[in-house]
């Protein structure tokens, strides 16, 4: 990982809500009005932004965007059941420990100095949330898929997240300077705990409008040919519209048209949906569903 | 900051007001969201219609599904426009809600009368053997209200599972480092016992879902006393009604006291005795439920007479998922009875008995004792 060039007019907060959209949209990325006040409140309060959404509408996206429109480093935290703090926060590497204690003579053991190196920063394994610590307002944290982890994680999400501090026994606190932006993100596959949501700002990302669709998709496969990207939002509205298990998302739009863009495609017909329908649609019970109704699909 | 509040106070008045509002509708509304909205509005500019409504929206709403209200509200505040418009819909249903609720739950706490206390418990200890065998349906209502207070003390036990969180265990295969080097520290570098970490157990969940409709009401009431219970016995349980349609009821079993939750319940439900719709009622479980996760490795437990009005394509289909997406599936059908050889005769039970793990009857109180003991060897 490179350290992106600092330089003060790239760090600097947005001043209004219409340049954080540019900017956004300077790094590729397409923010509609509430999402960008979402973030520029949240840039500017120095709270952290809770976004939920369907599937593939670009949530953890944003936060790459930032990070490399604000020159910052993205520090990413996956989150999955059973993550816990040794994983998340910090954790000893016991291996080189051992292999120090085996190192020292009895003698040098009983010397303070020594077992205090022994739990000094250079036995320190740094996990994602200690890095954002440290690294203060030059870092973007993404803590992804929250509803992923256990409710006990989220309890204790909550009080690093309201003061951005963290206590290592054995070396003692360390704070954040001024908080790095944090943008935490759900598929609401559970409920969030109320007292996590309250410390942050909250955005339900929906799907956007077509016209907006066409315009995410020109940006981020530009290689596309514009008649062709407009059939396929035509046609991926069309699918969402019919009440699929996983309905698809903006993500699969722009696989869809990568797809049939490599296969040389311009026209969207029943065979070429046909063909290429794994690109949009990833769940059995759907296909079928889809495949009963190909030819409204491509023409509409 | 704190100057800029204060130099807006008209408008910040406004803000507060616009809040108050809000909280009139039931959205959850703090002080500090009220002050972290009146902090983002002195950022945004106060007098754009649409930096306005974000402002509030990101601030002050937290789940998706008050957006609506939010709306609403805002129209009506900001923009002055009439609130009838927006929901017909809702409306409509909360109308029938109040209405069709008709479920009167004999009161089954104590409340200040100690003797009836101590008569109903005298019952229950004189009659507790023969009620045990009694068919809900044929019981008294004074019979009915003494076994639903055995109900209550039941307990259930969902099977547990392995987690993926460890905990630091006496011996096992996975070594735990971080306790064997502070132990090696205190025997002064001194390599000491090995100390393992082995994985977590938990429980499964548990997820009832009670058939409320006409032909099971002799039942279902005792089923609901029954989800309430094993709500008050596990945390993680979910619990749905359904009739034509399917309603959850984990919210409103959360009350301490029984008959208010119960009432709460019953309130909750829409369609109390219309007909069935097994099949729907499923589809629409896992649509909104189960596909986000609720039941993937839990029980389910389906109380049901297996008469379904609807389309057994339907139904096939929806217990096929089901059973793909749970742990577990159990189906409770009264009908059944005390017969161990019962061959499912009615279209809905041949159609889902493939799907099944285990059927049992749940008409009286001992099949549901038999239930309880069951339920942790599903694991």
């Amino acid at each position: 990982m490179t350290e992106p060039n600092f330089d003060a007019a790239r760090l600097a907060l947005p001043a209004s809500v219409g340049e954080l959209t540019n900017r956004l949209r300077g790094g590729g990325y397409i923010a509609d009005r509430g999402l960008a006040t979402a973030l520029f409140v949240s840039m500017s309060l120095g709270r952290p932004i809770l976004i939920e959404g369907e599937v593939g509408v670009g949530k953890t996206e944003v936060a790459k965007v930032l990070a490399s429109e604000f020159g910052r480093r993205l520090i990413r935290l996956q989150c999955y059941e059973g993550i816990d703090t040794n994983q998340a926060l910090y954790e000893w590497d016991y291996a080189r420990q051992m292999l120090q204690i085996r190192a020292l003579s009895e003698r040098q053991l009983d010397d303070d100095d020594a077992v205090d190196k022994l739990f000094g920063p250079k036995f320190l394994l740094e996990r994602p949330l200690l890095d954002a610590v440290r690294a203060g307002d030059r870092a973007v944290l993404l803590i992804d898929e929250i509803d992923r982890a256990d409710d006990e994680f989220e309890a204790f999400l909550l009080e690093l997240l309201s003061d951005f501090q963290i206590t290592i026994p054995e070396i003692g606190t360390i704070s954040a300077t001024s908080p790095p932006l944090v943008v935490l993100t759900s598929n609401r596959t559970r409920e969030l705990h109320a007292a996590l949501k309250r410390r942050c700002i909250y955005h339900w990302v929906g799907y956007p409008s077509a016209e907006r669709e066409v315009e995410i998709v020109m940006v981020r496969a530009p290689e596309a040919s514009e008649a062709l990207t407009r059939k396929v939002v035509a046609a991926v509205n069309r699918l969402r519209a019919l009440e699929l298990a996983k309905p698809p998302g903006v993500a699969e739009t722009i696989d869809w048209v990568r797809t049939l863009d490599v296969l040389g495609a311009t026209e969207l017909d029943a065979s070429t949906v046909q063909d290429t329908l794994g690109a949009v649609v990833k769940d059995y019970d759907d296909l079928e569903l889809v495949r009963a109704n190909l030819n409204g699909i491509a023409s509409g | 900051m704190a100057d800029g509040l204060t130099k807006d106070a008209p408008f910040v008045s406004v803000l507060v007001a616009f809040a108050d509002e809000l909280r009139g509708a039931g959205l959850a509304v703090g002080s500090g969201d009220v002050l972290t909205f009146s902090q983002a509005m002195a950022r945004l500019d106060p007098t754009d219609l649409l930096d306005l409504y974000w402002g509030g929206r990101t601030t002050m709403v937290t789940r998706r599904d008050q957006i609506p209200t939010y709306d609403r509200i805002f129209r009506k505040f900001f923009l002055d426009q009439a609130e009838a418009l927006p929901e017909p819909l809702q409306q409509a249903a909360h109308k029938s809600a109040d209405t069709m609720s008709t479920l009167v739950v004999p009161a089954t706490d104590p409340g200040q009368e100690g003797q009836n206390e101590q008569q109903a418990l005298g019952l229950v200890a004189a009659d507790a053997e023969v009620l045990r065998n009694k068919a809900f349906a044929a019981c008294t209502p004074d019979e009915l209200t003494a076994l639903r207070r055995i109900i209550t003390r039941m307990r259930l036990a969902p099977p547990r599972r392995r987690t993926r969180r460890t905990v630091a265990a006496r011996s096992g295969r996975v070594p735990d480092p971080r306790r064997t080097v502070r132990e090696t520290m205190r025997m002064h570098g001194e390599p000491a016992q090995l100390f393992f970490r082995q994985r977590r157990l938990r429980l499964r969940r548990l997820v009832l879902i009670l058939d409320v409709s006409g032909s099971m009401a002799d039942y279902s009431r005792n089923l609901l006393q029954f989800a309430y219970s094993a709500t008050r016995a596990t945390s993680r349980v979910e619990a749905f009604c359904f009739g034509t349609r399917l309603t959850r009821i984990t919210k409103a079993l959360e009350r301490r006291r029984v008959d208010d939750a119960m009432e709460h319940a019953a309130k909750s439900v829409f369609d109390w005795e219309g007909g069935t719709r097994i099949g729907a009622s499923l589809e629409q479980f896992l649509r909104h439920w189960g596909r986000r996760g609720i039941c993937r490795g839990g029980i389910v437990v389906i109380c049901s007479d297996g008469l379904d009005r609807g389309d057994p394509h339907v139904l096939a289909s929806a217990m096929e998922k089901l059973a793909r997406l749970s742990h577990r599936v159990v189906w409770l059908n009264p009908h059944r009875g005390d017969n161990r050889n019962f061959q499912p005769n009615t279209l809905g039970m041949m159609v889902v008995a493939p799907h099944i793990d285990l059927l049992l009857s749940g008409h009286n109180l001992r099949s549901l004792e038999e239930f309880a003991a069951l339920l942790p060897e599903l694991g």
